[in-house]
């Protein structure tokens, strides 16, 4: 008897030990994590002379605003060119995100559902897309771009951006449409729809988490590169933020509160629609991607 | 799209059947399947083929700066012999090997400690998530920018943090020294990249069954055996993944060391990919530059067949196969 409850004792104690290793991992990663966040904040919100002090004023003496104010103000210098990058942003995100979907989502169903000869190795051709990194591809879409006209407009990041969002977005949605019933689309051309139809009005409203997690990664894809945006836009109304900011940084070197400021409104769309829709990209992951 | 003769709908019996007709027939049986692909097939050959083909071409010529391909000379395997006889060849690629290495371990190790904590529910949960996806999803332009400045050697935090503990007296200069550049940028790429191992290994860990972990605690295993004996073994597919996506996305890092140090101090953060940039865009060695690029698509497609094989583990033994 004794034995027995000192085992149960000894084993409850075990599992809260572990629970506590989780509880103070958590913390650490935690610190980890938003320790660079918040110093960004904090720095923003100082003027270039508060932040250039030793040591650093932990909490700014005067806080203000002033960073954020000229970055967006229409009607200055540096709001006008800091606008303009995050609305090219914003054009260029939107319509690969757009294209993506497009584009994946009947060649996930096809990998999932069909098998026609090449299908193994065109799958397998998707998926090592991403195994190139974008610098040795550098000059020649380049050379791609020029003989394209698509130099210094954005067609050209809109192709490139769509090939490297491809190889997840279809990996992802195909995990999902492996999920769905084939039973379904049978019933449905039973019932009198042709295969096209039975794709549009059966699978596609069933795999809509997949598709608004395969829209949040190229959206996020697209609003982050840097490599080929830094190369193929030499005219600056055509920037994009990441290389926007670069510049900005380049002319003024040391006023960091304003560079912090604008890191901070350039992840704000991302981290808010990340934020709101996480749940997809997980639920798309997990029964999608993940699950055999 | 519609005409199509409804062969994949019952496709147990097409099957057996299409594998008696040739390749052309077959082929022009699933031409409509074609259509679905051929979108992204599209795309893909474009930004692909031509690149990998250029790429491999300018390696065997020697190119003028200009790259005016008119005047390029044929030079055979040069440009390699350069590539691996060079002195720098093998120091770029030992911190290489660090950098992706260290990267790779440490990313996992947290991203799956992290997802071990947070398998149980618990109120604020979602919202935890969300904070340490952050850094996943934020800009790495953004994220060198604000690790730049918390590494400044007069007025950065970190520094003045661990002044203020007393494990440092006077300035702390982690980027700009040789000896610890290197790591301090590590530490920029695992902030980065922690959270995508988290994420997968959370979904990973949704898929162990829950009847089996009850099982094996009735039967007295401890919560470490639990964990080595059950989850772990099932957490094997989605680990394999996760691991070959942060090799293969570490081995091709570029932003983060071009932005926080430019490969310097004294190539002491110099990698492949930032060696690449260096000899083709700096210097105008196209063709070394494009021997380096080759050698890396061998060691891609390496990593690749490991990666296919993993995604595609139990494909056709799906029930639409």
């Amino acid at each position: 008897m004794t034995t027995i409850s000192e085992r149960a004792v000894s084993r409850r104690n075990r599992v809260d030990w572990w629970r506590w290793a989780g509880r103070l991992f958590l913390v650490l990663v935690l610190g980890f994590t938003v320790m660079p966040m918040i110093w960004m904040i904090i720095t923003s919100l100082k003027t270039g002379f508060a932040a250039m002090q030793y040591p650093p004023q932990w909490w700014p003496a005067s806080p203000t605003l002033e960073n954020y104010t000229r970055l967006l103000d229409p009607s200055g210098r540096i709001g006008q060119d800091f606008l303009h990058y995050f609305w090219n942003s914003l054009w260029v995100s939107t319509i690969t995100t757009v294209l993506a979907v497009v584009v994946a989502v009947p060649a996930a169903y096809a990998f999932s559902r069909f098998r026609f000869p090449g299908r193994n190795f065109l799958f397998f051709a998707v998926l090592l897309r991403n195994m190139f990194p974008a610098v040795v591809f550098l000059v020649p879409l380049f050379i791609l771009m020029k003989a394209l006209g698509l130099v210094n407009t954005h067609g050209s990041l809109i192709l490139t951006y769509l090939t490297f969002g491809l190889p997840l977005a279809i990996w992802l949605l195909k995990g999902f449409y492996d999920n769905i019933p084939i039973q379904l689309e049978q019933a449905a051309r039973i019932d009198g729809a042709t295969r096209f139809q039975a794709f549009i009005f059966v699978v596609m409203p069933l795999s809509t988490p997949g598709i608004i997690a395969t829209s949040i990664y190229s959206f996020i894809g697209a609003w982050n590169e840097y490599i080929y945006a830094y190369t193929f836009l030499t005219k600056q109304s055509q920037m994009t933020l990441p290389v926007g900011i670069q510049r900005f940084f380049s002319e003024n070197a040391t006023d960091w509160p304003g560079l912090m400021a604008a890191t901070f409104i350039m992840s704000v769309p991302v981290v808010v629609l990340f934020l709101v829709l996480q749940k997809y990209f997980v639920q798309a992951l997990t029964e999608g991607a993940v699950k055999h | 799209m519609s005409s199509s003769q409804g062969q994949a709908i019952f496709r147990d019996v097409p099957a057996t059947v299409r594998k008696e007709a040739n390749f052309g027939q077959r082929v022009y049986n699933s031409r409509f399947d074609y259509l679905y692909v051929a979108p992204a097939l599209l795309v893909m050959l474009i930004v692909i083929a031509y690149p990998v083909y250029y790429t491999i071409d300018l390696s065997f010529f020697k190119t003028p700066a200009s790259l005016s391909l008119a005047n390029k000379t044929f030079t055979g395997l040069d440009n390699y012999v350069t590539v691996l006889t060079s002195a720098i060849f093998w120091k770029v690629t030992w911190q290489t090997i660090i950098w992706t290495v260290l990267s790779t371990l440490f990313s996992f190790l947290i991203g799956l400690g992290a997802a071990l904590a947070l398998h149980r529910a618990f109120i604020g949960r979602a919202l935890l998530r969300g904070l340490l996806l952050i850094p996943w999803v934020v800009s790495a332009v953004a994220a060198s920018y604000v690790w730049k400045w918390l590494y400044h050697s007069d007025f950065g935090v970190i520094g003045a943090l661990l002044n203020q503990v007393g494990l440092a007296d006077g300035p702390v200069n982690l980027i700009d020294n040789t000896t610890t550049s290197l790591y301090a940028l590590i530490v920029v790429n695992v902030w980065k990249e922690f959270s995508f191992a988290m994420i997968m290994l959370m979904a990973g860990l949704q898929t162990v069954p829950e009847s089996l972990l009850r099982a094996a605690q009735v039967d007295g295993a401890s919560a470490w055996q639990r964990f080595w004996h059950v989850t772990v073994p099932q957490l094997q597919g989605v680990s394999t993944v996760t691991i070959l996506l942060l090799v293969v996305q570490n081995f091709n890092s570029f932003i983060i060391p071009f932005i926080m140090t430019g490969g310097g101090p004294v190539g002491s953060t110099q990698i492949w990919i930032t060696h690449i940039y260096e000899l083709a865009f700096l210097r105008q060695n196209w063709g070394v530059g494009a021997a380096y690029a080759v050698l890396l698509f061998l060691i891609m497609m390496v990593l690749g067949y490991f990666y296919v094989r993993a995604l595609t583990r139990g494909d056709d033994k799906r029930a639409g196969a």
